[in-house]
């Protein structure tokens, strides 16, 4: 045991989480011994990141030195991948098997287009190479892979100067020898080479979906790795000294080391943290099912919490399904709909009115940011009916034009259909929210489940602004706004834990499946997820571990993921793994065969680090009636359920209370977000500062 | 030939955008009932289904499309329904089915289930859900020559009537069919799927009101018909002709079997004329008149309707089709029908080949059209059992455009988003070892652009199993446009004592045994090239070779010009002479 008196610095107590965007990084900061929360938001900085980490952290009030932990989500990967400027890289594949990155699935999606598109591979068709080696379906070899070929292909991609490589051989989920032969060969040769196999991101078949994946990491790589070095040499002279926790797709975190060879986890960890951020609120409340929904300047994203469990899914596809390119690993399962506030709305050629799928984005922006925008969209409509405030809109740092979103609404719309500027406002905001509601619904529908009993947890910069509208459409009476929805992926972060997902595709009847073997499996799985955590210098209070199988009835293509409590395979029970199965089956597609005989399609694992999250600390208590500092003034805004404009009283978020209560019309402002609640809407602040809103009837 | 303008629309336009969404929401909610619920992959994997609401008499209100050609059958069988029924037949609670491949103007595997919706007690409109069941009964694998040999045929029926099933019909369904659980489970997904639609379409006008939803249903058709007649009015007006052909009937092989169509433009009005289609044929290749009419529909579709309109009876209204009885595209009880899917695609790339001289930037040379499947059956040597397993569908070359070269390796004009199957998955599943599976230099067509390339399966076979493909298009070749070269045409090769055997007369190889160590190769077709090969930019030939999606043979032959294999460095003079030499002759 260390001296307690020796010179070692107080432990620190601080976790703070940055989530950089496109437009501003967020900063959120927890501190372990009082559950002191501290939000910060700043313009992010691209030239210099760490920077605007540094303001936001200032402007949080929290300071490095006191933070043991640093977690961060990024979109370095993504953006690499879509920007398409990544590293130079090339694919090595089993001999006849190189065009399968090219052909894809086949499907065409954009039926009746004859201009239609296909994925656009990252790595073109000259520097897809094939070896000689060939495995079974069964893991046997059939062509034994040769050193010397490898080495040879190595030599030609020093001479091509490449700087990545992706390794897909065909059933390498069965036996990876050869794709992991084929790298250590490459790698001791070239270690500057940043080299990928396709087993270490994904053990489950399907050869396209497993290249693209690897192909992905390969080609941001090079990219992802030295934007950590970067991070962590700028966050050392900081005066930090703890752990960088990297957030994954899934919303689990892992350390920056793991995150420099896999970097594909880290595609959508913003999108994820804030369904992680719900799902913490979810436990907190004691709330088992919500719908996680962020709605930003283009796109609204929701995502599930069934059960109290964040949905995830094996696979996503990543830049638009048309030209997709899949990535096949696991992915906190986030839908998303191209409406924002940024959507344009415009009358086309026939005569009818649409909104988006077009969006101004941030520059120009809305006609109302002055920045030259001259159509009207979702946040024109919102100032011009009163519910942004021209000179409150993010904390009055930036002045909006009344004027100019006015005209655009008259001119554009208005004028065209005969309309009014108010009417047609409140028209371009009805049909974004039915289009949001209905997307919102199939996402539910999907799976089985009725959207109507569900919390809405809405965040987002706009998400406040239309949260109970679109749960009036779907049915939901319960509509939550967190606190700092504006920063809410960055809060998310910080309730995260260490997570490893495995997956191994071993095919084989139930009813036969040698158990012990699978066993064996999974606990070959784990055991890398415990070594992995065990490496992690966070502090965590307990492993947990999450088995699952994707199980179909024999005959069947499509596998459902099911859950499978651990005891359950040690006990070798087929029956209760059969029920399971069947009840799964029943949920998601509405009917079972109990009578059939099913088949295991993957074996699946989670492999969590349980980080320690001491409560947050609750804001202070008032009464029903809310404070006079809170209420802030009022003004003019329109409501359709009171026939036009009406006086509205305004609050400001920050001066309320736990127990107050505020019943609509109102709007309640803060920094990056105003709620509406209409006429009918009742609100009250929990002990934990979030707005807990019972939605009216509809009209 | 007038509709009316903006300022006479029924309802508001905001509340006809919402109900726009509204009614799509309904169909994509039936859609991913059905899928969710389906038994069988053919519904959820090559989505081949189709359902959509319609009014009550009968139009298109919103399609939730899984296969491209059903963009017809439906509405043609609701209507016949609602023909042979009466309205004042219909009560709540009933719902229609038949399969009826005369009126689907497809196989007897399309089941089309109808329930008509009722609001406040008056009959408002139609869900409807057609997908394919795996197995109808009928001969299996074989040729046939009528529809009887084909399954069991549904005539119009009620499957319920006010509520209560028609059991006795559930029974004979039950006992024609080889896996009846599966054919009843798909029938109870279906009847998921119409029923989700009439809830959310009866919630849908009790929100907006029963004028306010019927008249911006009106709107929204309005609003398709002005796209539409828009794009028609700016493809000049004349009398456009093509011909291509298919390569035979399956059973009298090698008799070719002529395609021809006409497409007269006039103003905002097109009409397509399938007339001088050959008559029906003795194999399993005949449609019914409604596919003849989607096939007119779907070349419509492409190229007078912009894609982000949605498919209604508005969109239609400015063609007219003129289909005679008894073409091999409306084809009479009892011509065989099984395979309906593969001749009218041939006749949508002709209509698209006819149109080339009027609106060259709109359309697309000719792909290879066809599905290529490998089906095979056997005792898997692995487990004993018997297996029934495809390979496929391959996807090929697609047509290259004036202004684009042609997509390679993608699913032909019958299937939209269907997906192939990995081979991971083919040889986990099937006694099966795919040797190759990769793009085929040259088979896309040459041009100033060029068509896409078509790739390839080479499969040996672990066990003795017996194979059968059904593939078309041979020996008409995707064609070029313009001057554009033909790609190449489908193939389909059987390994033998790993000798090839190359000399097939087509590509149908119907229930062929094949012993372990044997095996098959298919080839899908490249498109066809766009503009003379001569004018593709010297770069982008190069760019090719480079690729190795062109030969430097090729290059040379076909483009003009002259590459060194080795180095890719591009002989300047002896292209620039080649390259003469071949526009003066052209």
């Amino acid at each position: 045991m260390l001296d307690p008196s020796s010179t070692k610095k107080k432990s620190p107590t601080m976790r703070i989480a940055a989530d950089i965007g496109g437009t501003f990084t967020d900063v959120a900061a927890f501190d372990e011994t009082t559950g002191k929360l501290l939000l910060g938001k700043t313009l992010t900085t691209p030239a210099r990141l760490v920077d605007g980490i540094v303001e936001g952290v200032q402007k949080a009030g929290a300071d490095f030195a006191d933070a043991g932990v640093f977690l961060h989500g990024s979109t370095v990967a993504i953006n690499t991948l879509l920007e398409r400027t990544g590293a130079r890289a090339a694919l090595v594949t089993t001999e006849g098997f190189r065009d399968v990155y090219e052909i894809g699935r086949v499907n065409r999606p954009d039926a009746y287009n004859l201009f239609f598109k296909k994925h656009d591979p990252l790595i073109e068709r000259a520097l897809r190479f094939e070896v000689k080696e060939r495995v079974l379906a069964d893991g046997t070899v059939r062509i034994p892979l040769e050193d010397d070929d490898v080495l040879r292909l190595g030599a030609e991609l020093k001479r091509l100067e490449i700087d990545a490589v992706a390794i897909m051989f065909l059933h390498c989920y069965r036996n990876p020898e050869h794709e992991a032969r084929a790298k250590r060969l490459l790698e001791q040769r070239y270690p500057d080479m940043f080299v990928s196999a396709s087993h270490e991101l994904s053990q489950e078949y399907r050869e396209f979906e497993r290249c693209s994946t690897v192909v992905a990491n390969a080609y941001i790589g090079p990219r992802v790795r030295s934007y950590l070095s970067e991070m962590e040499e700028q966050l050392t002279a900081c005066g930090f000294e703890g752990s960088l926790l990297i957030v994954q797709s899934t919303g689990g975190l892992y350390e920056a080391d793991q995150a420099r060879s896999h970097c594909v986890r880290m595609l959508e960890s913003g999108p994820a943290a804030g369904v992680i951020g719900t799902r913490t609120l979810c436990h907190q409340l004691g709330i088992e099912n919500a719908i996680a929904f962020d709605m930003g300047g283009t796109t609204a994203k929701a995502g599930v919490i069934y059960k109290g469990e964040a949905l995830t899914t094996g696979a996503a596809l990543i830049g638009g399904y048309e030209r997709a390119l899949p990535i096949q690993i696991a992915m906190m399962d986030i839908f998303e709909v191209s409406a924002g506030g940024g959507s344009i709305a415009r009358v086309d050629e026939t005569g009818a009115l649409r909104v988006g799928p077009q969006s101004a984005g941030a520059d120009p922006g809305p006609a109302c940011y002055g920045l030259g925008g001259t159509e009207p969209t979702v946040t024109d409509a919102n100032l011009a009916l009163g519910r942004l405030g021209a000179d409150r809109f993010l904390g009055g740092e930036m002045k909006l034009d009344q004027g100019a979103a006015e005209t655009a609404l008259r001119t554009r719309i208005g004028q065209p259909l005969n309309k009014t500027m108010i009417d047609a406002a409140h028209g371009i905001l009805q049909i974004a929210v039915t289009a949001m509601s209905y997307a919102v619904k199939g996402v539910s529908t999907e799976r089985g489940l009725d959207a109507g009993d569900f919390v809405l947890f809405a965040y987002g910069g706009a998400g406040p602004l239309h949260a109970t509208a679109v749960a009036r459409e779907l049915g939901i009476r319960n509509v939550i706004i967190p606190r700092a929805p504006g920063v809410f992926s960055s809060f998310g972060m910080l309730f995260s834990d260490l997570r490893y997902d495995f997956v191994r595709t071993r095919l084989m009847r139930l009813d036969t499946a040698p158990l012990e073997d699978i066993t064996g499996v999974y606990a070959t799985m784990e055991n890398e997820g415990r070594a992995a955590i065990a490496q992690t210098s966070a502090k965590q209070a307990e492993v947990e571990i999450r088995r699952a199988a994707d199980m179909r009835y024999v005959g069947q293509e499509h596998a459902v993921t099911v859950d499978i409590p651990l005891e359950v395979f040690e006990r070798g029970d087929r029956a209760v793994i059969k029920r399971l199965f069947d009840d799964t089956h029943d949920l998601r597609y509405g009917t079972c065969a109990p009578e059939e005989p099913a088949e295991i399609v993957s074996l699946r694992s989670t492999v969590s680090g349980i980080m320690v999250k001491p409560p947050i600390e609750g804001v202070t208590a008032g009464t029903a009636e809310t404070p006079a500092s809170a209420f802030s003034g009022s003004r003019k805004v329109f409501f359709a359920e009171a026939g036009g404009m009406i006086d509205t009283p305004t609050y400001a978020r920050a001066e309320l209370l736990a127990g107050n209560r505020i019943a609509g019309p109102a709007l309640i402002e803060e920094h990056a977000s105003t709620t509406v609640l209409v006429p009918g809407d009742a609100l009250q602040v929990d002990h934990l500062g979030n707005l807990r809103i019972t939605v009216g009837d509809r009209k | 030939m007038t509709s009316r303008s903006v300022t006479e629309a029924r309802v508001d336009p905001v509340v006809t955008e919402i109900i726009r969404n509204g009614v799509i929401a309904v169909t994509e909610e039936m859609k991913i009932n059905l899928m969710r619920t389906a038994y069988n992959v053919i519904i959820y994997e090559a989505l081949d289904f189709t359902v959509g609401l319609f009014t009550a008499d009968g139009r298109t209100v919103s399609i939730g499309l899984g296969l491209p050609m059903f963009i017809r059958g439906m509405a043609e069988t609701v209507k016949a329904k609602l023909k042979h029924f009466g309205a004042e037949n219909l009560r709540p609670g009933d719902v229609l089915i038949t399969n009826d491949a005369y009126t689907t103007g497809s196989h007897l595997n399309h089941i089309t289930i109808t329930q008509p919706v009722f609001h406040d007690g008056a009959l408002i409109g139609f869900t409807c859900c057609m997908a394919h069941w795996t197995d109808i009964g009928g001969t299996l694998g074989t040729m046939t020559t009528d529809i009887y040999s084909e399954g069991l045929q549904i005539p119009f029926l009620k499957l319920y009537r006010e509520g209560h099933v028609n059991q006795d019909l559930i029974d004979i369904i039950r006992i024609n069919v080889r896996i009846p659980d599966r054919a009843i489970g798909d029938l109870r997904a279906q009847l998921t799927a119409v029923r989700s639609g009439e809830k959310r379409f009866v919630e849908l006008l009790n929100r907006y009101g029963r004028d306010n939803v019927l008249g911006a249903i009106e709107d929204i058709m309005d609003h398709s018909e002005r796209a539409a007649r828009a794009h028609t009015r700016s493809i000049p007006d004349g009398t456009y002709e093509a011909e291509s052909f298919m390569d035979d009937d399956g059973i009298d092989i090698g008799k070719r079997i002529p395609i021809k169509v006409r497409v007269v433009v006039k103003d905002d009005q097109m009409t397509i004329d399938l007339s001088d289609v050959s008559k029906q044929v003795r194999g399993f290749y005949n449609s019914g008149l409604t596919t003849g009419i989607a096939c007119c529909q779907v070349a419509y579709k492409c190229i007078a309707s912009p894609t982000d309109y949605p498919i209604n009876d508005g969109s239609f209204r400015a063609l007219e089709t003129i289909v005679p009885e008894g073409r091999v595209i409306s084809a009479l009880r009892p011509a065989p029908m099984r395979w309906w899917m593969t001749f009218p695609m041939t006749i949508i790339d002709t209509v698209f080949k006819a149109l080339t001289p009027a609106i060259p930037a709109r359309v697309i040379a000719g792909h290879h059209a066809d599905l290529l499947m490998g089906v095979m059956n056997g005792i898997d040597p692995r487990s004993g059992r018997f297996f029934i397993g495809a390979l496929g569908p391959c996807g090929g070359g697609w047509g290259a455009k004036r202004d684009e070269d042609g997509i390679s390796a993608t699913i032909c004009m019958n299937d939209g988003d269907t997906h192939n199957s990995p081979v991971e998955m083919m040889e986990t599943k099937y006694p099966i070892v795919i040797e190759r599976h990769a793009l085929v230099p040259d088979s896309g067509g040459a041009g100033r652009r060029r068509g896409g390339l078509g790739l390839e399966y080479v499969v040996r076979s672990s066990g003795n199993i017996n194979v059968s493909t059904q593939v078309e298009r041979v020996h008409c070749e995707p064609w070029g446009l313009e001057g554009g070269l033909s790609g190449r045409g489908n193939r389909v090769e059987l390994i033998r004592d790993d000798q090839r055997v190359t000399d097939l007369p087509n590509a149908k190889v119907l229930m062929t045994r094949l012993k372990a160590g044997d095996g098959y190769v298919m080839r899908s077709g490249g498109g066809g090239g766009f503009g003379h090969p001569a004018e593709r930019p010297t770069a982008d030939v190069r760019h090719d070779v480079v690729q190795g999606y062109v030969s430097a043979a090729a290059a040379r032959d076909l483009y003009g010009v002259v590459i060194d294999p080795a180095t890719f460095v591009v002989d300047e003079a002896a292209t620039e002479k080649m390259r003469d030499a071949m526009e003066k002759s052209a």
